[in-house]
């Protein structure tokens, strides 16, 4: 039973252990038997081979497992891999092009230093993205507040905000 | 080459990060690998009587489950200092249990989640015992530092007779401040990849000291040192926790040999807090006398900190608060409270980031005591001798750090009087600064360098990165030296294949990568020369001499160590041990210091304390690598603004462990707690070596805690002597 | 984390049917699943509604009421235009909980079931919990109780109703459309909650097998001064020490009609209305607004350390309804 499990095709009551699930991310199919209880990050992570998302708290509390679905910003950590089938799901290693070039917010995480460790990186780099896109980075203080779901433990906040309000007035022209 | 500025360039790595490239200790593929999860246990102290592992065994993809039953033929792997571990206590070698939060099982599954839901099956019956955990609990055991084994090897600083000068002081003051246990929280967990090939094991972890691991491991495992490899080419942060052997490197080690695959333990947030080091707790008793002009006479520092059942972690607190001014007179004291917790250790200026928050408060409430401005205090009170061991200071900008800060912050605008400054909402405003000092240290090294024809160069060395910008530091010395490009520079690091490693802490990274390359480059320069006709290399670079001499390349090993330490410390190196030299040199006595400015708004009403603006100004020598460094500060300001003003770890002293054990709870800075973070450098060479560096990254946190505290009485006219101040301290 | 059956639902029908004995709806799942890694919440079977696209709509236009079906996103509401002009108490009480992602993960309706946060309860063992754990006893009664409630508490529990929603929508005098399989009820927003008593491990008034479909709101001329104000440890990105839902109609000076609610300071979503009548017919300036917050937190019982709560609850609500007097 691949893909989407309906109400008449699940088993009564036994839990069952493991289940198909077909995932799209960075749009690559990736049909996996795993485990029901499998997060999306762990997913990606420890099935696919997409260790760009990281995890920090495996609670929704760091944001450094930050990733898109159908867009959107959202923590792998919570999400069921289960759940995410049938959507399109973009991690830190889809954003770079055919030819390898950075996406702009990558760039200015570069140019603006907005990063130490780089461990918390990839998610910020996702947050920021989905950011910029939703319209939250028209003030100092908006991007502050709409990027607080990400922790830095380095502290490169300074960094973080310079780099999307970069991205964000040379997308805004 | 200390004479010419260093470049702003970006960092080293900083493309492998921004694509998520590195990889991390728990990122290493590796072919069926199985999964690991501790069960831990739920009392503080005692003796599990039994252990129940049946429900955990039948769970579904569970390959193993071992106690103390299985493992009891591990050993200890000693205390930090001295030894390997981050405390000299290996769980699940005996029934006996110290800390709440210790792991009592690991278990080996198919699956993360299999491991994870067996390990909360494991049952446990405990005889428990009566516990005290923490500074405050009644009946707790308190040592002078000097009667323990730690004692001989850390003197009390003392200068004079303090207590007979504090006593005729005209003005004195006299305080007594507490700061809370903290936990570094790396947003990298703390995660163990372990994986046999033959009788060697491979150990993929985030450890800021991969040398101290692999001897630490085979210690506790009982194998030779040469049978252990650990790799750490990246760190998701260390800030100190990850600077030893933790408690699950073994267990995943002794799991993968009985299962005959690799295996990965990443131990959840939550153990963290009760199973990895942390900042201890500590208080403070500050005397300051002064005559009515605001000359320093005397001052005395006491500190009782917290240490655990299991180990002395010794304190060195007054080693800093008594170098930051020219007093005549000075006395240190150090106690340890021996609390039934897993040992406490370093975090971030462990003792340094306490000392300033302790003596810089008390620097402003003198400041206040004499009517004097606190930035003319203390200059008044600068000094080149350090006042403990009368020898120069390396070099010490203090009070350029002062004055240029006090400029670019405008802080002649600042009116004494508490409460008299308000911003156009209505918000107090206090204007806060204090001093930080931080000692100057270093460790020896052995660096493999070879240069290729290409172009190329290699270095293999000991340190490890860990978001301070190792790389960009290695690369940017090497590259000046050997007069190539940094980005031709291969730098490998936190590897023990390649290298012996060293532990990179105490903020001596930078001043010992510096101190090792350019004797590395000297040296290659040398044998470059006897591959010339004309022994001249000047005007050449290392590949045309090859070229010309038709090599493809030169391999140069270079045994380095800081001045001072004798010919034994390569000794220690190869077992693994730390051999700190400074900041106490011969003819000097090396110090950083940084000089923090606060703006801080408090709202009139609900009193929310906002940090819309700091100015810090950093000596820290020479700048190698401006950007990297740039970020050190301001991540040591974030830093600053999170011990002032949230961050403190719980305790329910019925329970032991801590509380508030999760990212949620344990409050660290977010983005929107930050506002602007002027920084400047002032960047002169220090004396002591060649390439001018002084210590930086810890440096950077001292000090803000108190410049934020100082403003807050500013602000609001309370003076605050316990961390974190929150809301409720100025309703 | 127990293993579970892991379901969709394609429509509210067959998502009721299923919701036997020891089923979960399965929303955002940032309560839920955030609960099950902790082995507090562990469901046989999880009923992933996600997909149940009659839920997912708004509309925030009608004459009469707002309609919310349980499933929008809370970012998306959040920046609804019509919501955030016309209601901004609302918009404030969505953007200002926890962080984008999980607000772009989280629904309505599961955000209003969103569980507390008392250390004590998520801690697990070796914490006594008579939530989590009927009957063992409660652990924060004798513990650190900073963050504990002090408004609705009992012997037997003081966790804090977490939601900042809630207290916007107790204001407003929102109801609930539930689903069951007895049909289709309405409740009062207000009684969907319980205080804790001696049963703090009953925390709704939901029937077993009941799931929320729809949240509405009677169109009123109060949303316009209103505001949602949240105190906190950290300035983002973290639950509420204090915060009230607070809204204002006036005449002139006088006060014509007010709202007021508390959050963060009580077992349940707390709706103030000695507050409301102490302000009604009254000319507004800071000390009534002062005295409201008084009111508002009468009653409150301290604990050990978290008494100054009471008067940053006072200073909360006096704070929001000066900022609504502004938008007034």
């Amino acid at each position: 039973m691949t893909g989407t499990v309906t109400l008449s095709q699940a088993q009564p009551r036994r839990a069952t252990a493991s289940l198909s699930v077909t995932l799209m991310v960075n749009g690559a199919i990736h049909d996996l038997f795993i485990d029901v209880r499998t997060s999306l990050l762990d997913a990606l992570r420890e099935h696919i081979g997409l260790t760009g998302a990281k995890k920090g708290c495996d609670h929704g509390q760091c944001g450094a497992c930050t990733v898109h679905i159908d867009g959107r910003r959202v923590v792998s950590c919570l999400t069921l891999a289960a759940q995410a089938q049938g959507y399109d799901v973009g991690t830190i290693e889809g954003l770079q092009g055919v030819d390898g070039a950075l996406h702009p917010m990558q760039q200015a995480f570069i140019d603006h230093d907005a990063l130490q460790c780089g461990y918390c990186t990839p998610g910020q780099i996702m947050s920021a993205i989905a950011c910029v896109q939703e319209g939250h980075a028209k003030s100092l203080d908006e991007i502050r507040e709409y990027m607080s779901g990400n922790l830095c433990r380095c502290g490169a906040y300074v960094g973080i905000v310079a780099a999307i309000e970069d991205v964000a007035a040379r997308t805004q022209g | 080459m200390t004479d010419v500025p260093f470049p702003n360039v970006p960092r080293e790595d900083a493309r492998q990060k921004v694509c998520g490239a590195p990889i991390f200790g728990a990122d290493s593929p590796r072919p069926g690998l199985l999964h690991a999860a501790l069960a831990v246990s739920t009392i503080p102290k005692g003796r599990i009587l039994d252990i129940d592992t049946l429900a955990a065994s039948a769970t579904p993809g569970v390959r193993q489950v071992l106690t103390h039953q299985d493992l009891a033929d591990l050993q200890l792997p000693g205390f930090l200092l001295g030894g390997y571990g981050f405390q000299n206590f290996q769980p699940l070698r005996s029934p006996d249990i110290a800390y709440r939060g210790q792991p009592i099982a690991v278990v080996v599954a198919d699956t993360f989640e299999a491991a994870t839901e067996a390990a909360a099956l494991v049952r446990a019956t405990y005889a428990a015992e009566a516990f005290c955990p923490t500074i405050d609990s009644p009946g707790v055991d308190i040592v002078d530092q000097a009667d323990t084994p730690m004692g001989q090897f850390l003197t009390e600083p003392v200068a004079a007779d303090a207590d007979a000068a504090f006593a005729a002081a005209p003005i004195k003051v006299d305080i007594e401040l507490k700061c809370p246990a903290q936990h570094q929280n790396p947003i990298e967990l703390i995660a163990t990849v372990a994986e046999w090939e033959g009788d060697t094991l491979i150990v993929h972890e985030g450890t800021q000291n991969a040398e101290g691991v692999r001897h630490g491991l085979a210690r506790v495992l009982g194998i030779p040192a040469g049978q252990v490899e650990v790799i750490s080419p990246f760190v998701g942060g260390g800030f100190g926790q990850k600077n030893s052997l933790q408690m699950q490197t073994a267990l995943a080690a002794a799991a993968s040999r009985r299962a005959g695959a690799p295996v990965k333990l990443v131990v959840p947030r939550t153990q963290l807090f009760q199973g990895a080091s942390f900042r201890p707790a500590s208080r403070h008793h500050v005397r300051l006398g002064a005559d009515v002009s605001g000359t320093l006479l005397a001052a005395i520092h006491e500190t009782d900190a917290q240490s655990s059942r299991i180990d002395f972690f010794p304190g060195e607190y007054a080693a800093t608060s008594a170098r930051l001014y020219g007093w005549s007179a000075f006395r240190g004291l150090h106690r340890l409270i021996r609390t039934d917790t897993q040992t406490p250790g370093f975090m971030r200026a462990p003792f340094e980031h306490p000392a300033c928050f302790a003596m810089e408060t008390a620097m402003d409430e003198l400041a206040y005591a004499i009517g004097m401005d606190p930035v003319d205090l203390r200059l008044a009170n600068d000094t080149i001798l350090d006042p403990i061991t009368k020898r120069p200071f390396s070099s010490r900008h203090a009070g350029t750090c002062l004055r240029r800060g006090a400029e670019r912050f405008g802080w002649q605008a600042r009116s004494a009087e508490p409460r008299s400054m308000r911003s156009a909402d209505g918000s107090f405003v206090g204007w806060g600064v204090a001093l930080g000092a931080y000692p100057g240290m270093m460790v020896s090294n052995v660096v493999r360098l070879t240069a290729n024809s290409d172009g190329g160069v290699e270095i293999a060395m000991g340190a490890h990165e860990m978001g301070q910008g190792m790389r960009s530091v290695i690369a940017a010395v090497a590259g000046r030296k050997l007069r190539i490009s940094p980005g031709a520079v291969t730098v490998v690091i936190g590897d023990t294949r390649a290298a012996l490693q060293q532990p990179t802490a105490g903020s001596w990274g930078s001043a010992s990568a510096a101190l090792a390359i350019e004797a590395a480059a000297d040296a290659m320069w040398k044998a470059l020369a006897k591959l010339t006709p004309d022994g001249v290399v000047e005007g050449r670079s290392p590949s045309e001499i090859l070229k010309a001499a038709a090599r493809d390349s030169l391999d140069v090993e270079t045994m380095v160590k800081p001045p001072g330490q004798p010919d034994d410390v390569f000794g220690l190196l190869r077992s693994g041990l730390v051999s700190r030299a400074g900041p106490v040199f011969d003819d000097c006595v090396s110090f950083s210091f940084i000089a923090h400015f606060v703006e801080v708004h408090v709202e009139p009403r609900l009193r929310r304390i906002r940090v819309p603006r700091v100015v810090s100004v950093a000596d820290c020598g020479r700048v190698i690598s401006p950007r990297t460094a740039l970020s050190q500060v301001r991540g040591g300001v974030v830093w600053g603004i999170g011990a002032a003003l949230r961050e403190a770890s719980e305790t329910d002293p019925r329970y032991g462990g801590f509380l508030n054990a999760d990212l949620a709870e344990y409050a660290i800075p977010v983005n929107a707690d930050i506002g602007r973070i002027d920084v400047e450098f002032i960047d002169e060479p220090d004396g002591l070596l060649e390439s001018g560096v002084k210590s930086l990254g810890e440096v950077s946190l001292c000090g803000v805690a108190p410049a934020i505290a100082n403003a807050v009485f500013h602000a609001t006219g309370r003076r605050l002597r316990e961390l974190p101040i929150r809301i409720e301290h100025v309703m | 984390m127990q293993p579970f059956t892991y379901v969709r639902a394609s429509n509210v029908g067959d998502a009721v049917k299923a919701l036997s004995r020891g089923a979960k709806l399965l929303a955002g799942g940032t309560t839920l699943y955030d609960l099950m890694k902790l082995r507090i919440e562990r469901p046989e079977r999880i009923i992933d509604i996600n997909h149940l696209g009659e839920l997912k709509h708004f509309d925030t236009s009608g004459e009469r009421e707002l309609v919310f079906g349980a499933l929008a996103r809370m970012s998306e509401v959040a920046a609804d235009a019509g919501l955030v002009r016309d209601y901004p108490a609302i918009s404030e009480s969505l953007w200002r909980a926890a962080s984008q992602q999980l607000r772009n993960m989280a629904s309505l309706g599961g955000n209003l079931l969103q569980r507390t946060r008392c250390p004590y309860f998520r801690g697990g063992e070796p914490y006594a919990c008579n939530k989590r754990d009927p009957g063992s006893g409660c652990a924060a009664a004798e513990g650190l109780d900073r963050g504990q409630a002090l408004l609705g508490a009992s012997p037997s529990c003081s966790a804090v109703y977490p939601g900042d929603f809630a207290a916007a929508l107790v204001a407003f005098d929102a109801e609930i459309d539930v689903v069951g399989p007895g049909g289709e009820r309405v409740l009062p927003f207000e009684e969907l909650h319980r205080e804790p008593a001696d049963t703090p491990q009953k925390e709704t008034t939901l029937e077993p097998g009941e799931m929320i479909v729809r949240i509405r709101i009677p169109v009123t001329p109060l949303g316009r001064a209103s505001t949602f104000l949240k105190v906190r440890d950290r300035e983002s990105y973290a639950f509420a020490l204090a915060s009230a839902a607070v809204a204002l109609e006036m005449d002139g000076d006088v006060v014509r009609d007010a709202r007021v609610a508390v959050g963060g300071l009580a077992t349940r979503p707390w709706r103030a209305r000695a507050a409301e009548r102490l302000l009604i017919g009254r000319r507004f300036d800071e000390s009534a607004a002062r005295a409201a917050g008084e009111a508002a937190l009468d009653g409150a019982i301290p604990g050990r350390s978290n008494a100054f709560r009471i008067e940053l609850g006072i200073r909360t609500v006096t704070d929001a309804l000066m900022t609504a007097r502004q938008r007034a």
